[in-house]
């Protein structure tokens, strides 16, 4: 190289070799439930890891699918006034919550035009299967607004087969866009506090405008709420593993 | 607090108490205590020796145990003595037995009357000048006087209080964890006293409890977790009515 000075060219160094560790990485991607991170608070970790074993019991016996909010599920379980003593109910899950043995999920579904909505605890002895129907994510982790949406977006038949799932790697996204009924609404769901992309708001420009107001920018950058789970998930899911291999 | 399923499968909600580090301190005879019944001092949670004067070390000393959070007597018959200096356990209780527990309450500091004694308060419109949250009238015109102990604003919480009649679930061994039904007066992480119930309607309810206490290295070996004997442990399959 022609150097302009006359004194020999700078040594760059040759660039480094990025090391792409694919176990790892695959191992970061795999699904982990949401009950198995513990929340942010001053309780001992002990009393977690104590919960945790008592999960991983439950799930060797009793096998708890992947699933996602906006799944389409089918749940049996035991009910002792029922004439063949179980009961089935299939619907999309709308909401998952809780911590630990806890944890809940709620399914929804519109039987003979009426809504019903269903609070089950995944951990609970009465359910004896859980069967998911259909996969797929949809935009928005907490589906409540179905509820002011049109019925059609609510019903699933009761007897439907399961969707038989193409590859092993990818959970298809539903960019569906819902309708809703007129206003008024159990919650304001055009306000960016909940953060609603799955709706087709076909409100005047004014009345989105409006809501605009109820916006908290500050939010995002409040360093106290901040809560970096990922070395806590990292621990849970070695430890997943190694109990789940026994 | 955690959940804890009935093999019928209904849900109980039920707290974790940890045993750490319990060692029996003193033993204090009928007529040293003063009572009518022998004493026996125990020691809770370790801490470090360093922020207290010496002259309250020297309990630890004779007991030859580290420098304990809190102190606490209990009651014991004479046939139940221990020796001073005996680590205490959780397989001490069994599933099955019913506990009195014992804590301070959460302090919520200086309250107002409608917080503190639940009292009603007055209406937020309607006229009322200056008054939605106040006690009212204290008294009465004949007794021209207040009573003693007459509820009014103060400190509320910071005080001991029990729970009587508490079910003990389930007694895991190797961390020391007793699992008691239902809710627990104190913050998480507290300090709690737990004790043989002496509500009459649990007076005979132990059957076989380890007396005068377990020892840890005695024959007996228990298995990692001890659970009652309607409690759905999660090695079973699920709940099915016949």
């Amino acid at each position: 190289r022609v150097s302009s000075d006359g004194k020999p060219p700078k040594f760059q160094p040759p660039p480094k070799p990025v090391i792409i560790d694919r176990k790892t990485q695959k191992e970061e991607k795999r699904f982990l439930s949401p009950e198995f991170i513990p929340p942010r608070g001053r309780t001992d970790p002990l009393k977690y890891y104590i919960e945790r074993k008592d999960m991983i019991q439950r799930r060797k016996v009793f096998n708890i699918p992947e699933f996602y909010v906006g799944h389409v599920l089918a749940v049996t379980t035991a009910d002792p006034y029922a004439s063949d003593k179980s009961k089935r109910f299939v619907g999309i899950c709308i909401q998952r919550g809780g911590n630990g043995l806890g944890a809940t999920f709620v399914l929804r579904n519109v039987i003979e035009d009426q809504g019903v909505e269903i609070c089950y605890e995944l951990y609970s002895p009465r359910i004896q299967a859980i069967e998911v129907l259909k996969l797929e994510k949809r935009l928005d982790e907490n589906l409540m607004y179905l509820r002011d949406a049109l019925p059609e977006y609510s019903t699933f038949d009761v007897n439907m087969k399961p969707v038989p799932r193409m590859d092993h790697e990818e959970i298809p996204v539903n960019k569906l866009q819902v309708r809703m009924k007129p206003k008024p609404w159990s919650k304001r769901w055009e306000r960016p506090k909940y953060n609603i992309k799955g709706i087709k708001f076909e409100l005047p420009e004014h009345k989105m405008k409006a809501a605009q107001k109820w916006s908290q920018p500050w939010l995002e950058f409040d360093m106290l709420r901040e809560y970096d789970t990922s070395k806590i998930e990292q621990k849970i899911r070695k430890e997943l593993s190694e109990e789940l291999e026994k | 607090m955690m959940p804890i399923w009935t093999k019928s499968g209904e849900k109980h909600a039920v707290t974790l108490l940890k045993v750490q580090d319990c060692h029996v301190l003193r033993y204090l005879s009928k007529e040293e205590s003063g009572g009518k019944t022998a004493k026996l001092l125990v020691g809770g949670k370790n801490v470090s020796p360093f922020s207290r004067p010496e002259s309250a070390h020297e309990i630890f000393k004779e007991a030859g145990v580290p420098r304990k959070q809190k102190v606490t007597t209990f009651n014991v018959t004479d046939d139940a003595i221990i020796k001073p200096g005996t680590p205490l356990y959780a397989a001490h209780f069994r599933p099955g037995q019913f506990v009195d527990v014992t804590a301070k309450t959460i302090g919520k500091g200086f309250q107002g009357v409608m917080k503190r004694w639940g009292f009603k308060g007055q209406p937020a419109s309607h006229g009322q000048t200056k008054t939605h949250r106040r006690p009212g009238a204290i008294s009465t015109n004949k007794a021209a006087k207040v009573y003693r102990g007459k509820k009014m604003p103060g400190k509320m919480g910071n005080i001991y209080r029990t729970s009587f009649g508490l079910k003990v679930w389930r007694i895991n061994t190797k961390h020391d964890i007793i699992y008691v039904n239902g809710s627990v007066p104190g913050h998480t992480n507290c300090l709690v006293k737990v004790r043989d119930s002496k509500l009459p309607t649990y007076k005979d309810c132990n059957k076989n409890p380890p007396f005068p206490t377990f020892f840890a290295d005695g024959d007996e070996e228990l298995p990692e977790d001890l659970f009652d004997e309607e409690i759905f442990q999660f090695t079973d399959p699920s709940v099915t009515f016949a």
